[in-house]
């Protein structure tokens, strides 16, 4: 059932709105002069806690209803001060001393201070789920202390220099509010799955988990909006592709998801109702290797497979150019990509050649391609295609991706090769370097297991420092030993093609969280 | 006096059928490699947030602690927690009953009232070109995928045509609850713009379930009347002088529902299955694409949770159909 947000200050507004809304068809809305955007997702919004979930799919909660100290912004995402004016960091990188804005405000009307930082940090240590783990080898419960109620300060336990970075996941709740709905001790992990205690330039107005939630625009908030600023947003779940975008077509979406396939992209061109935002992002599609297994352990046999893919019929053939060619493991538009290098080609004589440098005995392989996701299963078949060129074997196992998890704490059970996205939850190098190659983090982020004493050192090195100019040559240098090295076969970095109804005059597209972030839309009325 | 002990021995029956199917369910959903903790924490969790969550769900004990431990909630009443929306599946299934409940109670309702009718005017005017026709149509009802009629419908009647929405259960959210059902709070209400725009959201999945269930009620009641046409009761009947309208909406179709109520009772727990594809075709936000969504995220408290409750409703149906054939047919109480 649908569900009112219970606050005192927007309880009475919201409910008048929210009926009145609900008998008046899309056009009366507009008609009686706000905007109303409605987002039609694939992914259901049915937890609202910004602590109980991180990812991509229901982000727009996270940053349209709450708000961070830190923000991404614009492309190439840049670290924006948010609810914090200013930051002091210690020489050392060990003490982040936060001082927030004056005259913020929750949604009820309270004061955010300090102390529902320090408590927010803490809840995310105690729940354990969503972001915690960006958190918990730097930041030891009861770490984290208010100095005053505009000074918050972090000690973490070693040098982390992606902290600010990750600051962006740490979303303040108001305290108090959560506090008061308690029940055994779970840190109202209940009450805000259905409920919302934030700051952001949107409250709830109406949740129903079936179906998504309405959002209005917060005018207290610190953060003066835009002319032709967005007045409500719907964010529902449509799960099936093509009532997405007929829905689109017909108007019956303001947008939808910006990663489609490219013929739905010429679909919705073609119907002349959708305009589309255009931008290079920083997810990059890849193959894993399992590189715990033989003969995938030998350097020429993942390098033999980097030439047996064909990049360039993959990426302008079958994409339609809807991707950019990515050579290394680290997005192209990301600082820490290297200039200028130089990626695999297809070349089925190379690939043999390299086969057989390759001292193993060669086995046929198995790629676990993600069912339900037709680029992995395309380029799966791609690769085959090129093996079976080169005289390899290759077998295609399309699974849904808790499969394909499940089977990545055990490399003996892992597939061979899998080609899947890396996406951006923070806009930093490591997300796709130390994070994924670090050997480290086998069973957690590694599901290559790929093992290189060079890499663990560069992306330990760089965690040590705060200064972004030191850590790029560290970065660049471990994405061409990746390269060089075949960790993963590299095809290409995404581009985000968001498609919009006619009355959204402009957005601002950041690569973490793509548009969704409605503070940067505008909207004829 | 019968009809009761009928009831009951169907009732006894239902404790031991569910168990049954419980097992096979359990047992399909975790022999498949997955893992719902993994999935659930996220691609950046550590390795101690995955055990922690398969820990707090009990994923880290033997499979058969883990049903004895199930079947033992959902005696007491609790059916467990969804992994994925970390709400108590019951509450997650409630919440959505009423939606699919609309849906497929006005599907069944228009298949019954088409079906019956077009089963009868079949079988009366056997081989004729309306007959043909009928029989080509239901074939066809029968044979076309429900997702494919879906994407049908869709580029018909709201793209071609522009008569009903292309998705969704109303324009926005629906009026606050009465019954859950829209179209009826709308009534009570006595609010008729909200009941029409939700008749015309519902139109297009209604028709996706109606279809094929109307072509199954069609091929059955034709093929009863054909049987009970040449009984010697019918001869008798006609015999008689009893008008024609009489013999054939009295007397032929009583005798001939006895099978077509059985399907009725089918199709109708077909429904509530066939709603996972077309609820998620329309994003009708009920069980259908609850259970579409738990598959996919391997929650396999929801997909139990789904399958023991549809498995409730077929037993239920089949009750009401035993008691209902016994009220029709003396034969059989």
């Amino acid at each position: 059932m649908s569900q009112d947000f219970t606050q005192p200050i927007s309880r009475r507004g919201a409910l008048a709105g929210a009926s009145t809304l609900a008998l008046l068809p899309a056009a009366a809305a507009q008609a009686a002069g706000r905007t109303r955007y409605i987002t039609s997702n694939n992914n259901p919004y049915d937890i609202l806690d910004p602590h109980q979930v991180f990812d991509i799919g229901r982000i727009a909660i996270r940053l349209n209803m709450y708000d961070a100290l830190v923000r991404w912004v614009d492309n190439p995402a840049k670290l924006e001060m948010w609810l914090a004016e200013k930051v002091d960091i210690s020489p050392d990188g060990l003490v982040y001393t936060f001082t927030l804005r004056p005259n913020v405000k929750f949604h009820d009307g309270t004061a955010l201070t300090a102390d529902d930082v320090v408590w927010s940090m803490e809840r995310i240590l105690t729940l354990r789920k969503g972001a915690y783990g960006l958190f918990s080898d730097v930041v030891k419960p009861g770490t984290t202390k208010a100095i005053d109620a505009r000074t918050v300060r972090f000690t973490l336990a070693k040098p982390f220099a992606v902290f600010m970075a990750v600051l962006s996941e740490l979303w303040v709740v108001n305290s108090k509010i959560v506090k008061s709905h308690d029940k055994d001790n779970d840190w109202g992990a209940e009450w805000l799955t259905r409920n919302e205690a934030g700051s952001g330039g949107y409250r709830l107005k109406r949740f129903d988990p079936a179906i998504g939630f309405q959002a209005e625009r917060f005018e207290g908030h610190f953060m003066p909006f835009g002319k032709g600023a967005i007045d409500d947003a719907d964010f529902r779940v449509t799960m099936e592709t093509a009532t997405r975008v007929l829905g689109m077509i017909k108007s019956e979406f303001t947008t939808t998801d910006g990663y489609m396939p490219a013929e739905q992209v010429e679909r919705m061109k073609a119907s002349g109702n959708v305009w589309f935002k255009e931008a290079e992002s920083i997810r990059t599609f890849y193959f894993i290797i399992n590189s715990a297994k033989t003969p995938l352990n030998d350097v020429n046999m993942r390098r033999a497979l980097s030439c047996m893919f064909d990049y360039d019929g993959f990426n302008n053939n079958i994409l339609g150019g809807t991707v950019v060619r990515n050579p290394g493991i680290i997005p192209n538009p990301m600082w820490g990509a290297p200039a200028g290098l130089k990626g695999y080609t297809y070349d089925i004589d190379k690939a043999k050649h390299y086969l057989s440098l390759v001292k193993e005995k060669i086995r046929p392989l198995q790629i676990g391609a993600m069912s339900g996701y037709p680029q992995s299963e395309q380029a799966a078949q791609m690769l085959q295609a090129g093996a079976a060129k080169a005289g390899l074997e290759i077998k295609i196992v399309a699974e849904p991706y808790t499969t394909l998890a499940a089977k990545l704490d055990d490399p003996e059970r892992a597939h061979d090769l899998i080609p899947l996205w890396r996406s951006a939850y923070f806009a930093d190098p490591h997300n796709w370097t130390g994070f994924i190659f670090h050997s480290r983090n086998f069973k957690a982020g590694n599901a290559s297991f790929y093992k290189n004493a060079r890499i663990d050192e560069l992306t330990d090195q760089a965690l040590l420092i705060t200064d972004q100019e030191k850590r790029r040559p560290l970065y660049e240098e471990a994405s061409r030993i990746l390269l060089d090295d075949a960790a993963g076969i590299f095809i290409n970095n995404t581009k985000f093609y968001g498609p919009y109804g006619k009355a959204v005059k402009s957005v601002r597209f950041c690569p973490i969280g793509d548009t969704q972030d409605l503070r940067w839309i505008e909207m004829n009325t | 006096m019968r009809l009761l002990a009928l009831a009951l021995r169907r009732f006894l029956w239902m404790p031991p059928t569910l168990l049954g199917l419980t097992l096979i369910v359990f047992s399909v959903s975790h022999v498949i490699p997955s893992d719902p903790a993994r999935v659930l924490a996220g691609e950046n969790a550590s390795i101690e947030q995955v055990e922690t969550l398969r820990r707090k769900f009990g994923l880290d004990q033997p499979l058969p602690v883990q049903f004895v431990r199930y079947v033992s909630d959902v005696v007491g009443g609790n059916m467990g927690i969804s992994l994925y929306t970390q709400r108590p599946v019951a509450t997650d299934l409630i919440e959505r009953l009423p939606a699919t409940f609309e849906l497929a109670l006005f599907a069944i309702a228009l298949a019954i009232m088409l079906g019956l009718p077009l089963g009868v005017v079949s079988a009366l005017m056997r081989n004729s070109w309306l007959d043909q026709i009928v029989r080509l149509v239901t074939i066809g009802g029968l044979a076309m995928a429900a997702f494919w009629l879906a994407i049908l419908l869709q580029l018909l009647f709201s793209m071609q045509w522009n008569l009903t929405p292309v998705q969704g259960r109303i324009d926005g959210w629906g009026p606050d609850p009465i019954t859950g059902f829209y179209t009826v709070d709308a009534l009570i209400r006595g609010d008729l713009d909200t009941f029409l725009t939700a008749l015309r959201y519902l139109f297009l999945p209604m028709m996706t379930l109606a279809i094929p269930a109307m072509a199954t009620i069609v091929r059955f009641t034709r093929a009863g009347v054909l049987n009970v046409m040449n009984s010697p009761f019918v001869f008798y009947q006609a015999a008689m002088g009893l008008p024609r309208r009489v013999v054939i909406w009295k007397y032929i179709l009583r005798a001939a529902l006895i099978g077509t109520l059985t399907q009725i009772g089918l199709v109708f727990g077909n429904l509530l299955a066939g709603a996972v594809v077309v609820e998620t075709v329309f994003s009708w936000p009920g069980l259908g694409t609850y259970a579409y969504n738990s598959i996919l995220q391997s929650d396999y408290n929801a997909i139990m949770g789904f399958t023991l409750f549809t498995g409730s409703v077929f037993i239920g149906m089949n009750l009401l159909v035993d008691i209902a054939q016994a009220v029709l047919d003396p034969r059989g109480r």
